[in-house]
């Protein structure tokens, strides 16, 4: 039975061979270092001498639920990696959403004139790339320019721009096409980073950067599970104090329970999304501290304005009165809350009193009117929605059983993004479910891309064609760049026509980040404007 | 035997080729554009156009399919719409992280399986068979997800016996780089003498491949025990009854031998099985391996991976099948002329 053996060296050496065939061999996981050297290797910078005294030489542990990086190129990057991107890179602004502003970051101070068509930006001194080279206005000027050229990702936060000048090593000049908040468009969580144009073509493979931020890549291995590390930047314009996280690792968890059972026992420090049943535990498990924070994301359920039944502006104001915002929000269990009308609350032109409520009666009136209802004609109402979200699954079921009530049959179907997306541009249902976010934090995302009209249809998924709508829409980025008080007013207005009046839309919840992390770490801050991010930087290790 | 060789093999091809049909068709009757899923969710007009034309998919669909099979054969497996790494290099970083978890499973598995089903056999009808009966069982029928997450929750979590998930503990890449050569961290730690990484390695396989090796060592069992029991029957065992042998040592060594020709094959394609079965414990435990890139190929609409996965999975269970072929044609030439 000699056989057997051959059976089995044949089956090892296959295997083997298989998989040395794919690489070429001997190489070091993570790759950025050779074997021999240290951990602690300072980066691009030589200069050491300033090392802090009690340094925490902990790394800080994030376990984000997909797989972190897929373009590290700083102009294009426009997914999952801003995790580690906003903590390599720098823009000029950051968004506060506090204070509800634009604060310095590469720039100090700015200024605009000529009714927002043109901006002046002072930048901080004395700042390095991880290159070594320093930060002036004219490498600033370089990288937007390279942004803009590239033409992909959010590059089209830029569109406003017709010229950047760089007068001096400290001050970067725009030239506007048109009017636009330039300030809140360089804090944007995308496209807006400012990075080092002549060692930009070599970050493609993870091992090196262009930023100027507080990290810098320390490994990256993709499809690993510790996909990648980041070191401090010892020469980083803040400086580094004891306390603070000088390593930082992103560990890949899909699953939820794993992600929780790994912080419970300290082997991560940060979990980015937690189930409702999770984070109830989390809030009463000692060694582990829970935020909640409302988001910049709100679900719409767009109404098809356009044709079928729901062309009858009483139908779709009969459905935005038959949902159960305060069940649905109580059912949720925290994993979002009622918002007031379309603007989130932390941006300009967050409107209170436009929360919506659930009055069946009028609803039953309103359908009646249309000649729907019980003892009328029964209505068919088609409608898409995201595959695998269980929280609009969740809204999509209690809208289903209260509108049964009304004799209105809704045929929910989930979809895969791209499907339901290319059924929304052929007109294909009459009420079409999606998120919506900005790109930087400026509510104009909302009313340019969803409410005003376009031809062919992109996201303006509710068929909304209403010149006053457009006008109005056309004059916000002016107002907001020079005018806060009137461009607040008019989102205002915007919203009440859009909601009340025609009716294109209802909000039924503005989700929430439910986050876990363990209790040692201080500083954490959830920006809403920043999905997802954790500023490294800011947190340091209590005791 | 050269006949039976090109005629195995051709079917084989066959079997490729249809396969990479099915794939391809399934692929593009899925309703949506794949650029959207590479030029992200909020894709202007023109960059969804850009990513069309970058993948071709503006062309007709006969002429899609034979650009995906030329750039297949060439050894081109598309690139990934997530990753947006080549397809071919994302399965290899994949693979060989599913190969060492089924591995190791499959070992547990025989070095489990084959003694209990000889135990069995050997107390055949009595309490040890029922027990192994009963106990094979439940390890077929058990939900591999449901295992993963109760071995998790009480040898990881409450006893802390073993690591909770990943695949070794990373920060020893700092410590202790390792070098690869074949890509598969045991087998690399194992010949470049790196120990603290094959140690680490193996305490995190230990629960996962108990989990991954339920279901092949519950089925090793079951049929060695068939196997077995057949064998005894034979006449060669009643001479060697007559010749004063006692039961254990027939069983053992003369029974035993014929017996695993079945297991064997049996083995070979329960590792294929493994492979996919492993998906849902990989996804559990952080397993870098095929799993986890199968799941976020499939939540991210990413078609050229799904199709990777799938071509990958199917060309393993076609060789596995026909070197379990082969070598039933080299073991029984009457197999040959079937």
């Amino acid at each position: 039975m000699r056989w057997h053996k051959r059976l089995l060296t044949a089956g090892v050496v296959g295997a083997v061979a298989m998989t040395a065939s794919a690489c070429a061999g001997g190489q070091v996981r993570g790759a950025s270092q050779p074997p021999s050297a240290p951990a602690t290797q300072p980066g691009a910078s030589a200069s050491t001498s300033a090392a802090p005294a009690a340094v925490n030489d902990k790394a800080f542990v994030y376990a984000p639920n997909l797989d972190v990086v897929t373009d590290w190129d700083p102009a294009t990057s426009y997914s999952n990696e801003n995790i580690a991107m906003q903590n390599i890179y720098e823009s000029l602004t950051r968004y506060n959403a506090a204070s509800q502003k634009p604060e310095p970051r590469l720039a100090t101070e700015w200024s605009s004139a000529d009714g927002g068509k043109e901006w002046t930006f002072k930048l901080r001194e004395g700042v390095k790339f991880h290159s070594g080279n320093p930060v002036t206005a004219e490498a600033a000027k370089k990288a937007i320019e390279r942004t803009m050229k590239l033409k992909s990702g959010a590059a089209y936060i830029w569109d406003a721009v017709k010229k950047i000048e760089a007068p001096d090593g400290g001050t970067l000049k725009f030239t506007l096409k048109y009017a636009t908040p330039l300030d809140l468009v360089a804090s944007s969580g995308y496209a807006s980073y400012i990075y080092d144009t002549s060692v930009v073509e070599k970050v493609k493979d993870g091992t090196t950067d262009a930023g100027s931020g507080p990290y810098t890549i320390d490994t990256w291995a993709k499809g690993k599970e510790t996909e990648l590390t980041l070191k401090a930047f010892d020469d980083y314009w803040g400086g580094w104090k004891p306390g603070q996280y000088k390593k930082v690792a992103f560990r890949v968890t899909p699953e939820l329970t794993t992600a929780w059972q790994l912080l419970k026992n300290g082997e991560v420090n940060f979990v980015q999304r937690l189930n409702p049943q999770l984070f109830a535990q989390a809030g009463s498990t000692p060694g582990v501290q829970a935020t909640r924070t409302p988001s910049f994301q709100n679900l719409m359920l767009l109404f098809n304005t356009e044709s079928g039944p729901l062309k009858d502006v009483k139908v779709r104001q009969a459905l935005q009165k038959v949902l159960d915002y305060d069940g649905l929000a109580a059912a949720l269990e925290g994993a979002g809350v009622k918002g007031s009308g379309l603007v989130p609350q932390g941006l300009l032109g967050f409107t209170p009193g436009l929360e919506p409520k659930q009055d069946l009666k009028e609803a039953a009136e309103l359908l009646a009117a249309a000649d729907y209802g019980p003892d009328l004609n029964e209505l068919k109402l088609s409608l898409t929605y995201a595959q695998g979200d269980a929280d609009q699954q969740l809204m999509v079921t209690l809208l289903s059983s209260q509108l049964k009530k009304l004799n209105v049959t809704l045929q929910a179907k989930p979809m895969q993004w791209n499907a339901q997306w290319d059924l929304g541009k052929k007109k294909g249902q009459d009420i079409f479910v999606m998120y919506w976010f900005p790109d930087y934090a400026d509510p104009y995302s909302w009313f340019v891309n969803v409410f005003r009209s376009a031809d062919p249809v992109s996201f303006n998924l509710s068929y909304l064609k209403d010149e006053a709508i457009d006008k109005a829409i056309d004059a916000l980025p002016q107002l907001t760049a020079t005018d806060r008080a009137a461009a607040e007013q008019s989102y205002a207005d915007l919203q009440k026509k859009i909601i009340e009046e025609k009716a294109a839309v209802a909000v039924p919840y503005v989700q929430t980040y439910q986050r876990a992390l363990t209790a040692g770490v201080q500083g954490y801050v959830d920006n809403p404007a920043y999905p997802n991010v954790v500023s490294f930087y800011d947190l340091t290790l209590a005791g | 035997m050269i006949g039976y060789l090109t005629r195995r093999l051709g079917q084989a091809l066959l079997v490729v080729a249809g396969v990479v049909t099915l794939t391809f068709v399934i692929m593009r009757l899925v309703p949506g554009d794949p650029a959207v899923a590479y030029a992200g969710p909020k894709a202007t007009p023109e960059q969804l156009a850009a990513a069309s034309r970058q993948f071709g998919l503006d062309q007709p669909l006969h002429v899609q399919l034979w650009n995906y099979v030329r750039d297949l054969v060439t050894g081109d497996w598309g690139t990934s719409l997530r990753t947006r790494q080549p397809v071919r290099e994302d399965l290899f970083t994949a693979f060989p992280a599913s190969l060492e978890l089924v591995g190791a499973a499959l070992i547990l598995a025989i070095v489990v399986g084959i003694p209990v089903g000889v135990l069995a056999a050997r107390h055949k009808a009595r309490l040890p068979d029922l027990g192994v009966r009963l106990g094979s069982m439940l390890a077929v029928s058990v939900p591999v997800f449901w295992l993963a997450l109760t071995l998790q929750t009480v040898f990881a979590s409450h006893l802390g016996w073993f690591p909770v998930a990943g695949e070794y503990d990373a920060s020893l890449d700092t410590t202790s780089p390792l070098t690869l050569w074949t890509n598969i961290t045991i087998v690399d730690a194992l010949i470049t003498g790196n120990w603290p990484i094959f140690t680490s390695t193996l305490d995190h396989l230990v629960l996962p491949a108990l989990v991954v090796a339920a279901y092949p060592a519950g089925v090793i069992a079951q049929m060695t025990r068939a196997a077995l029991i057949e064998e005894s029957g034979q006449e060669h065992v009643r001479l060697e009854r007559a010749l004063g042998f006692g039961e254990t040592t027939i069983l053992t060594r003369f029974a035993l031998r014929p017996a695993l020709n079945p297991v064997l094959s049996l083995i070979a394609l329960v590792f294929a099985y493994s492979l996919v079965n492993g998906f849902l414990v990989e996804a559990v435990f952080n397993w870098p391996g095929l799993g986890r890139y199968a799941f976020n190929a499939i939540t991210s609409a990413d078609t050229p991976g799904i199709a990777g996965v799938t071509l990958l999975v199917a060309v393993v269970y076609v060789l596995v099948n026909l070197v379990v072929d082969l070598l039933q044609g080299v073991i029984d030439p009457r197999v040959r002329t079937r």
